[in-house]
């Protein structure tokens, strides 16, 4: 008579391995669900700054052709990466009067700044739009909302027409702070 | 157990192995495939145009300014004076500045080349570029005619170091003058 014991044995060896090979295998899934799983939330973090970036160099462009502010020379083409001293002085109250019902279109949740670096005697800081996202919170205080933030600087000429037939150009730059 | 049982067990563990051998592989070959997709996406479309509209709105503007200093002209009234018309082309006809080489303007009691050099355009770059952490490069050479080589005439470089070996975006300006070409660029760098 031949004894079964060697094969049963042999058999619970094969399952034992198989069990062993799955485990890992299913570990390894596991893992890489884990890992797909980070690199996505990642990506979708990436993504959403690069939006917002987006939103910023959009915001700068629209801001450096806001006809409200930029150097005008009659019929002429407007000048480049210029903005007039005497239109940012007026435009500041003017966009703040009409922040709601206009200029929220076209900027959103944005903090818009001009600032000029020289004539040193004269540096100043115009504040042009600032629409910032608030929440109310318990106890009736108004904090920031936001939770992104993205800053775009670009360098700007400040135009003054202090001078009979020759304008003076100051150098500056527009700060651009969007939000989401 | 025939020989034919044990032939046929054989090629079963055989076939086995060659699909575990397989999975490996395909595992390999994804891991690999992520690591590179990784290693291979470069800086943003976001960074790169911004650096580029820097570049370019930094040095159309720095050309554009003028300078309202009654020190300039002594003896005539304040009218302002370009940096791209007046005084890179003082700079330029009046160079090497030195002691036998008085420049038209002297703004701050310096030759047109040193007041550019050492307080007007570090002035407007580390107030801009500078503070805002950004390397630049600031050259400006002179080519007085077609077969000779430029000579450097003003070499500006931030605080942060210089933009050699680094992801940087130039622009450039160029004026004509009556000691040749004068030709300035901007480096930028992160």
């Amino acid at each position: 008579m031949v004894s079964s014991k060697p094969f049963r044995k042999r058999g619970q060896l094969h399952i034992t391995e198989t069990i062993a090979v799955l485990f890992i295998f299913f570990i390894l899934i596991v893992f890489a669900i884990i890992f797909y799983y980070q690199y996505q939330k990642v990506s979708l973090k990436e993504k959403q700054q690069e939006l917002l970036g987006k939103r910023a160099v959009e915001t700068t462009l629209k801001t450096i052709f806001l006809p409200e502010l930029i150097c005008s020379r009659g019929d002429a083409e407007p000048e480049d990466n210029c903005f007039e001293v005497s239109k940012l002085e007026k435009a500041g109250g003017l966009i703040q009067q009409h922040t709601v019902d206009y200029y929220f279109n076209i900027f959103s949740y944005a903090n818009i700044t001009v600032q000029q670096i020289y004539p040193e005697n004269e540096a100043k800081i115009c504040c042009t739009y600032t629409k910032e996202i608030t929440k109310t919170i318990s106890d009736g205080k108004v904090v920031p909302g936001w939770s992104n933030r993205e800053t775009s600087l670009f360098v700007v000429t400040l135009k003054e027409d202090r001078f009979e037939g020759e304008p003076s150009y100051g150098f500056g730059y527009l700060k651009v702070e969007v939000y989401s | 157990m025939s020989l034919r049982d044990i032939i046929v067990r054989g090629r079963k563990s055989g076939q086995m192995e060659l699909i575990g051998l397989v999975i490996i592989v395909i595992l390999i070959t994804l891991g690999m495939l992520f690591m590179a997709k990784f290693s291979l996406s470069g800086p943003s479309e976001k960074k790169i145009f911004t650096r580029q509209g820097l570049a370019y709105s930094t040095i159309s503007t720095l050309m554009k300014t003028t300078v309202n200093d009654p020190s300039c002209i002594p003896g005539l009234s304040a009218r302002p004076l370009q940096l791209n018309g007046d005084l890179l082309e003082d700079c330029a006809t009046h160079f090497p500045p030195g002691p036998y080489s008085d420049s038209d303007f002297s703004c701050n009691n310096k030759h047109s080349c040193n007041y550019l050099q050492q307080d007007l355009i570090p002035l407007l770059l580390d107030g801009t570029l500078g503070s805002w952490n950004k390397g630049y490069e600031f050259k400006v050479t002179l080519l007085r005619s077609t077969d000779s080589t430029p000579v450097p005439v003003l070499d500006l470089i931030s605080a942060s170091g210089g933009c050699q070996n680094r992801e940087r975006d130039a622009s450039d300006s160029s004026i004509n003058t009556d000691a040749g070409l004068v030709q300035g660029v901007l480096y930028i760098c992160d």
